[in-house]
């Protein structure tokens, strides 16, 4: 079963070629694979609109003619032919990838850039050599990772259905905070409630406790206590496109420490949007964000010791870009992020907040209608 | 994507259990003359990292390395402010982050007595990764290794059967609620996330179409599937081929063997293939893996699937223990 593509649908698949195609013919390659393990598919999604599963799935685009794609799972198969993006499409055996290797060998090609070369599995890699002992292969990571830098309208349009699922999901888990409560029920519950919405998947770590905490994991058995803070990022997939929401929330009336750290993060988070325009560079709206704590006398809690990123891109991957000193990629209107400038510090230990936005040609716009504060939970408390 | 209840619980797994693990490796490795074993995973294929250690690949890629002697090392790349969770909740307390694996690796070679790197798995190693890892052991013999943890995963122990009938337990009573009549699809799934991740599970893969209903767990470092169709008109006719597919499990039996035992009950003129998946295999759906005869005591996902002709898919399956006195369903049906 087809899909029958909209004008939109075939619309966005033409600029999707014709931008990758430009780039390869400004880099010399005759064919770009868009390779994916299990966990980095967001290229073949790109060129597909399928939600694969398998372990391998590749997409040959060559600069001329129509694209093939192939996967280890026969389910993938009709997955990406219900789509509509790609007709061509074949099981693949591994590790000898046979459909993929041949289908390549008929192209002929000198250069083809692989995105995720350095994620290809040796075995495939020896495949590909073997079969194609002329050609050269090039990494086209980065040159996937720069086309789908900029949303279009039809992305961003899935990305405001992602954002009003992330509300939800917020909402559920403050509903549910209660003493006694483990965190891995909490996070059983949004899950529950984002796929009740649609979502394809989710990312989410949480933290609980007090200011001892110093990051966030998968949940454990920790039981809620009254007074905690119980952190989160929510990340559900809707169509594709991930986007995150991160907040704090308090189990029964916050603490004047921890109101004091929301202020903190919430003056990081406002620095960090102010700058937000076209032509920004993620260094600069990291900067902005690091500099109030510079500022109130936390700066070292912005380093590598205590705090990974400042944000991060959104799209297809959960984590594109990250927001850091010294990342000066810049950021042109309609990239998504976040801004987030979760970290420890010792006023109410770790403080997550943070809200996605998408660069507008005057500057921002928040992408999510969550409030931006620090939580309390009406669950029963002793 | 992991996102469920990570916890190290020697009530389930006995310390003597986990260190049996390392040990059965560091016997192999000293019989095969390898010094120090690495073993890569990252956040999509990590049981044989968890098997060893209980670590936790959340997010991102990481390497154990098992030298012949002593206890395994981490090194990840995820930062060093989660190494407080990863020691609560594994068994390695010598945890090394950074934002390369080669320096890692550099180092803690620097700290053993030069010999032989083995790496495990190794055609399913990233390519550019096992070349950093060779270019960081100057001096170094890097030899190639096959699936030695997954061999030793591919028949549990006692305590992981145990581990396996209650997920598989929690799993029908999920999925019994979730099949019920008057929920839509979302709902379905929404139930199968909320009651198994409620049970404690690890991770969840959970579909519904109007054919089919279909959950993939992993509980613990186990995993468990449960599929069956949902329209009338296959739950007879697909019941009886499942039926048989379960009966011709036995110690030595192959997917080959089971789809002959199917054959005769599948309705004329459809689309079918059967499936056999080793649940060690369950991360990667078995797809690095050819059709292999079943071991004695193996817990293996088998089921049927059914093509339609306008490209859906309806499908049975269930999680059985090929015992010595034929398949047992885990589930207890």
């Amino acid at each position: 079963m087809t899909t029958m593509l909209t004008t939109a649908d075939l619309g966005e698949r033409a600029l999707r070629h014709t931008r990758l195609r430009k780039a390869m013919a400004e880099q010399g390659l005759d064919v770009i694979v868009a390779f994916a393990p299990g966990w980095r598919r967001e290229n073949v999604r790109y060129l597909t609109d399928a939600a694969v599963t398998g372990s391998v799935a590749l997409v040959v685009l060559p600069m001329d003619g129509e694209p093939a794609a192939f996967s280890t799972r026969r389910t993938d198969l009709a997955a990406i032919t219900a789509k509509g993006w790609v007709s061509d499409v074949a099981h693949l055996d591994f590790p000898g990838v046979t459909a993929f290797t041949e289908r390549l060998a008929e192209l002929r090609p000198s250069r083809v850039g692989i995105a995720h070369r350095e994620l290809l599995p040796v075995a495939i890699d020896a495949a590909l050599r073997k079969a194609l002992p002329g050609t050269e292969f090039v990494s086209a990571t980065s040159l996937l990772d720069n086309a789908r830098l900029v949303k279009s309208d039809w992305e961003l349009a899935r990305m405001r259905r992602s954002a009003t699922v992330c509300a939800a999901g917020w909402r559920k888990f403050v509903e549910v905070l209660e003493p006694g409560l483990p965190e891995y029920r909490i996070v059983a519950a949004v899950e529950g409630e984002l796929k009740r919405l649609g979502a394809e998947n989710n990312f989410m770590l949480i933290a609980s406790g007090g200011d001892e905490v110093r990051g966030m994991t998968p949940p454990g058995r920790r039981l809620l206590e009254p007074g905690d803070m119980v952190r989160t990022e929510l990340t559900p997939q809707m169509d594709g496109y991930w986007l995150q929401i991160c907040r704090s929330a308090v189990v029964g009336k916050a603490s004047d420490a921890q109101k004091r750290s929301f202020d903190l993060f919430n003056e990081s988070v406002d620095a960090g949007l102010s700058v937000v325009k076209p032509g920004v560079t993620a260094h600069e709206v990291a900067v902005a964000q690091n500099d109030v704590f510079r500022r109130h006398g936390y700066g070292e809690y912005c380093t590598s010791q205590y705090t990974r990123v400042r944000g991060h891109g959104h799209g297809l991957h959960l984590d594109e870009t990250p927001i850091i000193e010294g990342n000066h990629t810049v950021l042109p209107e309609n990239a998504v992020f976040i801004v987030h400038p979760n970290t420890y510090t010792p006023i109410a230990g770790y403080h997550v907040l943070g809200d996605p936005v998408r660069v507008t040609a005057s500057g921002h716009e928040v992408l999510i209608d969550t409030e931006r504060k620090l939580f309390e939970s009406e669950g029963a408390v002793a | 994507v992991i996102r469920g209840l990570v916890v190290l619980d020697p009530a389930e797994i006995t310390d003597d259990e986990w260190a049996g693990r390392v040990s059965r490796l560091q016997e192999r490795m000293a019989a095969d003359g390898i010094t120090i074993a690495f073993v890569y995973g990252d956040v999509y294929r990590s049981t044989d990292i968890g098997y060893l250690s209980n670590l936790c690949i959340y997010w991102n890629e990481g390497i154990l390395a098992v030298p012949a002697q002593g206890r395994p090392t981490f090194l990840t790349k995820l930062s060093p402010r989660v190494h407080t969770w990863m020691r609560a909740t594994s068994k390695v307390d010598d945890l090394r982050s950074g934002k390369a694996f080669g320096p890692l690796v550099a180092e803690f070679l620097t700290e053993q007595e030069t010999g032989v790197v083995g790496l495990v798995d190794h055609p399913l190693w990233p390519v550019d990764l096992a070349a950093e890892i060779t270019d960081a052991a100057p001096g170094w013999e890097i030899r190639s290794l096959g699936g030695l943890v997954r061999e030793q995963r591919l028949v549990p122990s006692v305590a992981e059967v145990a581990l396996a009938r209650a997920g598989a337990s929690a799993m029908r009573r999920a999925f019994d609620a979730a099949t019920a009549p008057g929920l839509d699809d979302r709902e379905r799934v929404a139930l199968l996330e909320r009651e198994l991740r409620g049970h404690g599970f690890t991770d969840v893969l959970a579909t519904a179409t109007s054919e089919t209903v279909e959950a993939t767990g992993q509980y613990r470092h186990g995993w468990l599937h449960l599929a069956e169709p949902l329209d009338p008109g296959w739950t007879g006719p697909l019941g009886a081929v499942l039926r048989a597919i379960v009966g011709a499990v036995v110690p030595g039996a192959t997917r080959q063997d089971l789809a002959a035992a199917a054959a005769p009950k599948v309705p004329a003129g459809v689309d079918w293939h059967v499936t056999c998946v080793n649940q060690a295999d369950m991360a990667t759906g078995g797809e690095y893996v050819p059709d292999e005869p079943i071991p004695a005591g193996a817990v293996v996902v088998v089921g049927v699937e059914v093509l339609l002709g306008d490209g859906h898919r309806v499908a049975a399956a269930r999680t059985v223990l090929a015992g010595p006195d034929g398949a047992e369903t885990l589930e207890g049906q």
